[in-house]
């Protein structure tokens, strides 16, 4: 009796979970993108800073990278398309990590660039790798949660009937 | 219960189930449009944010001959059409540094096209704002053979030489060979270039010129553009119609 009201409450929890990482995840990549959006440029310095792909692809990232980060911040936020934005916002997440990753390896002095600004360090600035790293890395388990638990509480996928809301309504897991 | 009665009850289930069945149907349906619509709008918006990004940063297209160029004795430059004086746009950036790359790719033209038309006398100043190897380095190389260069229209095709084969911050570039490659390519026949820019002949006034200029302006990052002295926010610099907006208005 015991053990089934623990795991009915541990099932209870779970949507509650995935509200708050939909917020948090959605939340950071809003702010990001709307740092950037104002300068499409410095986005561009930015992603040139890193190294990693040639100049005029870029220069295309540079330029998309800001609304997309904001567009699926705020489905993520509404819990609209829960599961697709989720993906999207862990692989960005992801690639962040690894253009660090590959920054930090390769001893390029570069801002990470995640809140705007970006490119190279100025003298008496150091980076902050294993910060920006550990970060973004901890968004990839909340967009990892997203996916494998949607859409959770307060999402309009839920209102609209796109994938079940309720803990009783668990249309594909388990 | 007859026989008749059953057949009657097994109908009526059946009904209810093909209602039930037509009615999930109809929900998966509306999902289903709800869904791609949802879709349709978030791919739009960011395909529209895009588009917005790049026309932002579209450039100018060369639509005159370039104007006068002179070269300063204290290594400034400055691009004029004769008898223009004001409104005055000071440029102070480094050759290593991507955001000035970034600044010329995009909004270069603009500056050469608002001298052209007599809007705006444009005033270069190259110096070193890096104080760690090797950018410190190839900046100092960069702004020394520039000053190498006496013609105006030579400097100008060199400086755009520098900005388009700048080499990453974290290799040793603007070779002294490379340096004088590109001067060659920029039209620069004067005999004594070669071994101007290979002694390192105006290094020494590079350095203290970036150290004059970036106390007296208090530079604290490059691309800086004032106007009239004022410095313009760099979201307008980056934003060729903005930029060409706000030097007009002054114009006026």
């Amino acid at each position: 009796m015991a053990a089934l009201q623990q795991s009915r409450s541990v099932k209870s929890t779970i949507p509650w979970v995935t509200t708050v990482a939909r917020l948090v995840l959605g939340g950071v990549l809003i702010v990001a993108g709307a740092l950037k959006i104002g300068n499409p440029s410095d986005s561009v310095v930015a992603v040139k800073a890193y190294q990693l792909l040639p100049d005029s692809i870029a220069v295309s990232v540079g330029y998309i990278l800001p609304i997309l980060e904001i567009v699926v911040g705020v489905l993520l936020v509404v819990g609209l398309l829960t599961r697709v934005a989720a993906v999207i916002a862990g692989l960005l997440m992801f690639a962040f990590v690894f253009g660090i990753a590959w920054a930090w390896a390769n001893g390029l002095r570069i801002d990470c660039g995640c809140f705007g600004g970006g490119g190279q360090l100025g003298k008496g600035q150091e980076p902050t790798y294993l910060l920006d790293i550990v970060r973004d890395f901890g968004l990839v388990l909340l967009g990892a949660w997203t996916v494998r638990f949607p859409p959770g509480r307060f999402a309009l996928d839920g209102a609209l009937g796109l994938g079940g809301d309720s803990a009783d309504d668990e249309e594909d897991d388990r | 219960m007859t026989k008749g009665e059953r057949t009657k009850t097994k109908s009526a289930r059946e009904k209810i189930k093909e209602q039930q069945s037509a009615a999930r149907a109809r929900d998966k349906r509306r999902q289903m449009v709800t869904y791609v619509t949802a879709g349709a709008v978030a791919v739009a918006a960011v395909g529209l944010g895009w588009l917005y990004a790049a026309s932002t940063s579209q450039s100018e297209e060369a639509a005159a001959a370039l104007p006068p160029i002179n070269v300063q004795p204290d290594g400034s430059v400055v691009m004029a059409k004769s008898g223009v004086t004001k409104p005055v746009v000071d440029i102070y950036e480094d050759f290593q540094c991507p955001a000035c790359k970034e600044a010329e790719r995009v909004s270069g033209q603009t500056f050469k096209n608002l001298a052209a038309e007599g809007k705006a006398k444009v005033v270069y100043h190259p110096i070193t704002i890096f104080s760690q190897e090797p950018t410190r380095s190839n900046s100092v190389r960069a702004g020394n053979a520039a000053r190498c260069i006496a013609d105006g229209k030579q400097w100008m095709a060199f400086h755009d030489l520098l900005f388009k084969n700048q080499p990453a911050e974290t290799v040793e570039g603007f070779t002294n060979d490379q340096l004088v490659a590109w001067g060659k390519e920029a039209g620069v026949t004067a005999p004594g270039f070669e071994q101007c820019v290979t002694s390192g002949k105006h290094a020494q006034a590079q350095l203290s010129y970036s150290e004059k200029i970036m106390t007296e302006q208090k530079l604290n990052s490059t691309p800086t553009v004032k106007l009239n002295g004022t410095e313009i926010d760099n979201a307008v610099v980056f934003s060729p119609q903005q930029l060409r907006e706000a030097i007009t208005k002054a114009a006026k």
